[in-house]
């Protein structure tokens, strides 16, 4: 669906993007994950067609941006970081504007723009010009009018930026349900919003693609040993000793939290079984026992800031635990 | 073709939904209603010095119409700035740029749709300055074919200002900055014409072919001369060719 090949670009003497190649299939959510300055902003304006690349290519739907972009643009819906609203209009207006812009049979408008009104839950401010509209508004007629032509593909640049909690959780539900009939990429610096709403996730820094996969196998990849975090009603003092015992566990360490430890296994042993038994003979009250994953944030950070040192890194893992 | 109409009805709704319009207009009517008045007093008061029967070039069009539209065209210099300031400048600060490049119109879709609506609010303003002659047709007799010469000048000059000032608007996000530069570039084509007595005869002829006073004067003046009809046209083609440019650059910078 989406198609980019060793695209870069340079402003000036800086690039912004270097050699990024990746694709989106169909139906998929793909999101772009990186600091502010990653080059986030202008992958995505390159594959819009609002900037182009200074090597390299890109085509969406099958249809080159540079070469074809009038029937990449057709099937295209974007939203960029600040919507582009006019002011002066009301939201149905400015929405009718965006259909016939976006080429909509003339005879469809009017369907057109209230399936997105309802889909983004704008219609109780049909009405209403846009100058009025909070951000939160805004943002959903900025969604809006992304969908408005039905795109087969969709790119969305921080879509939940400038929205409140609540607000936020009704735009993933829209692009949520959004999923399947389109292929959607967005972008975001927000780690949560990647693992709640993307299939895959594009780790982007200083303009280059860190990884791409989905979360759960980056967490895999980056993981060099299994931990498993138990806790315990008691600590009985030979407790680390008698689980330190147990074959296949590397290292027992105290953990962040009362009657916490951190048990270290080498990679692809699952020792809970053993070392359940462990902590029950000793006597010390199991009251949990689970594997600790990698959040995003800690698989984002490993990735971004190059080599981590160990002992810092079973320190944030202790932290969230 | 679409995308033209589509653009230019959208920025013909701006345009009359915003005050700049209604500003724009009530400036120009203020002040060349003033001029009207003015000259209609200066025509009264020739007639009351007249003795015997008026001589054959005694013409109220050529003496109150011909001056007023000089005047006019020179009103237009600092009119047409503020009408085209915000049609690509107020794009780029509301980031609604971002929404036209990436639909599926052409930058050149973009700027013309942008002209045509300029020129249709132009077109208004020409429309209802024509009351000054209908009012005096009442009570007599006008040399229409110096009239229609006239608005023929009036058209093409402000297609050539509004291509000018909507190219000014394209390298500026700040409307204020747009007008100027506007302005600065309109007054230029016009001053090119007093550069005559200045310099040598070769350079001087350039000059004047340049500038807008000389062609616009012989509509004025009732002479149709496609010389002059090319100028204005191809002035306006050259400035729209130049803001397509301009858009279509951005992708590359």
């Amino acid at each position: 669906m989406i198609q980019a090949d060793s695209l870069s670009r340079s402003y000036g003497e800086r690039w912004a993007i270097r050699d990024v190649s990746f694709q989106a299939r169909e139906g998929e959510i793909l999101g772009f994950l990186g600091p502010n300055g990653a080059g986030k902003t202008t992958t995505m304006r390159i594959l819009t067609g609002f900037l182009a690349p200074t090597s390299g290519r890109a085509s969406v739907a099958g249809f080159d941006i540079v070469d074809n972009p009038m029937e990449a643009k057709r099937r295209l819906g974007y939203l960029p970081e600040t919507p582009p609203l006019y002011d002066d209009f009301t939201t149905r207006e400015y929405l009718s504007f965006v259909a016939r812009l976006k080429r909509v049979d003339r005879r469809k408008i009017g369907d057109a723009v209230d399936r997105a009104m309802s889909m983004c839950g704008v219609e109780e401010v049909a009405g209403r010009l846009i100058r009025n509209l909070s951000r939160g508004y805004r943002q959903r007629v900025g969604l809006a009018h992304a969908i408005v032509h039905d795109p087969q593909v969709l790119i969305l640049d921080e879509p939940t930026s400038a929205m409140d909690p609540r607000q936020i959780v009704e735009i993933r539900k829209v692009i949520r349900g959004l999923r399947g009939n389109h292929t959607i990429i967005l972008s975001t610096h927000i780690l949560p919003e990647a693992t709640a709403l993307c299939d895959r996730v594009i780790i982007i820094n200083e303009g280059a693609i860190v990884a791409v996969d989905t979360y759960e196998q980056l967490a895999a990849r980056l993981r060099s040993s299994e931990k498993t975090l138990v806790r315990t009603a008691r600590a009985p003092a030979d407790l680390a000793a008698r689980v330190g015992r147990v074959p296949g566990v590397l290292h027992v360490a105290p953990g962040s939290g009362r009657g916490e430890w951190v048990v270290e296994a080498a990679l692809g042993q699952d020792v809970r079984e053993h070392v359940a038994r462990a902590v029950v003979e000793a006597g010390a009250g199991l009251l949990e026992l689970r594997p600790l994953a990698m959040s995003l944030e800690e698989v984002f950070l490993k990735l971004v800031t190059h080599e981590d040192d160990a002992a810092a890194d079973g320190e944030r893992e202790g932290a969230r635990a | 073709m679409s995308g033209v109409l589509v653009i230019a009805r959208k920025e013909l709704k701006q345009l009359f939904t915003s005050p700049i319009a209604y500003v724009a207009l009530a400036m120009f009517f203020l002040i060349t209603g003033f001029l009207f008045f003015s000259l209609i007093g200066v025509y009264t008061s020739q007639v009351l010095q007249l003795q015997g029967p008026p001589p054959s070039d005694f013409d109220p069009t050529r003496i109150i119409f011909s001056p007023l539209f000089q005047d006019v065209s020179f009103v237009l210099i600092l009119l047409v700035p503020i009408l085209t300031m915000r049609l690509v400048s107020e794009e780029d600060r509301a980031r609604t740029m971002e929404l036209l490049a990436t639909s599926p119109v052409t930058s050149t879709a973009i700027v013309v749709g942008k002209y045509l609506a300029s020129l249709a609010l132009f077109a208004v303003l020409l429309a209802i300055s024509a009351y000054m002659p209908l009012s005096l047709a009442v009570m007599g007799r006008l040399d229409w074919g110096l009239l229609a010469a006239s608005y023929l000048g009036l058209v093409l000059l402000g297609g050539a200002f509004l291509a000018i000032g909507l190219f000014a608007s394209t390298l500026n996000e700040n409307q204020i900055v747009s007008a100027a530069i506007g302005f600065a570039l309109l007054l230029l084509f016009w001053v090119l014409g007093f550069a005559q007595q200045a310099s040598g005869s070769a350079v001087q002829q350039v000059l004047s072919s340049l500038s807008f006073s000389t062609h616009f004067s012989n509509l004025a003046s009732g002479v149709v001369d496609t010389q002059d009809i090319v100028f204005f046209l191809s002035l306006a083609g050259f400035f729209v060719f130049l803001g397509v440019l301009a858009l279509e650059s951005r992708k590359w910078r």
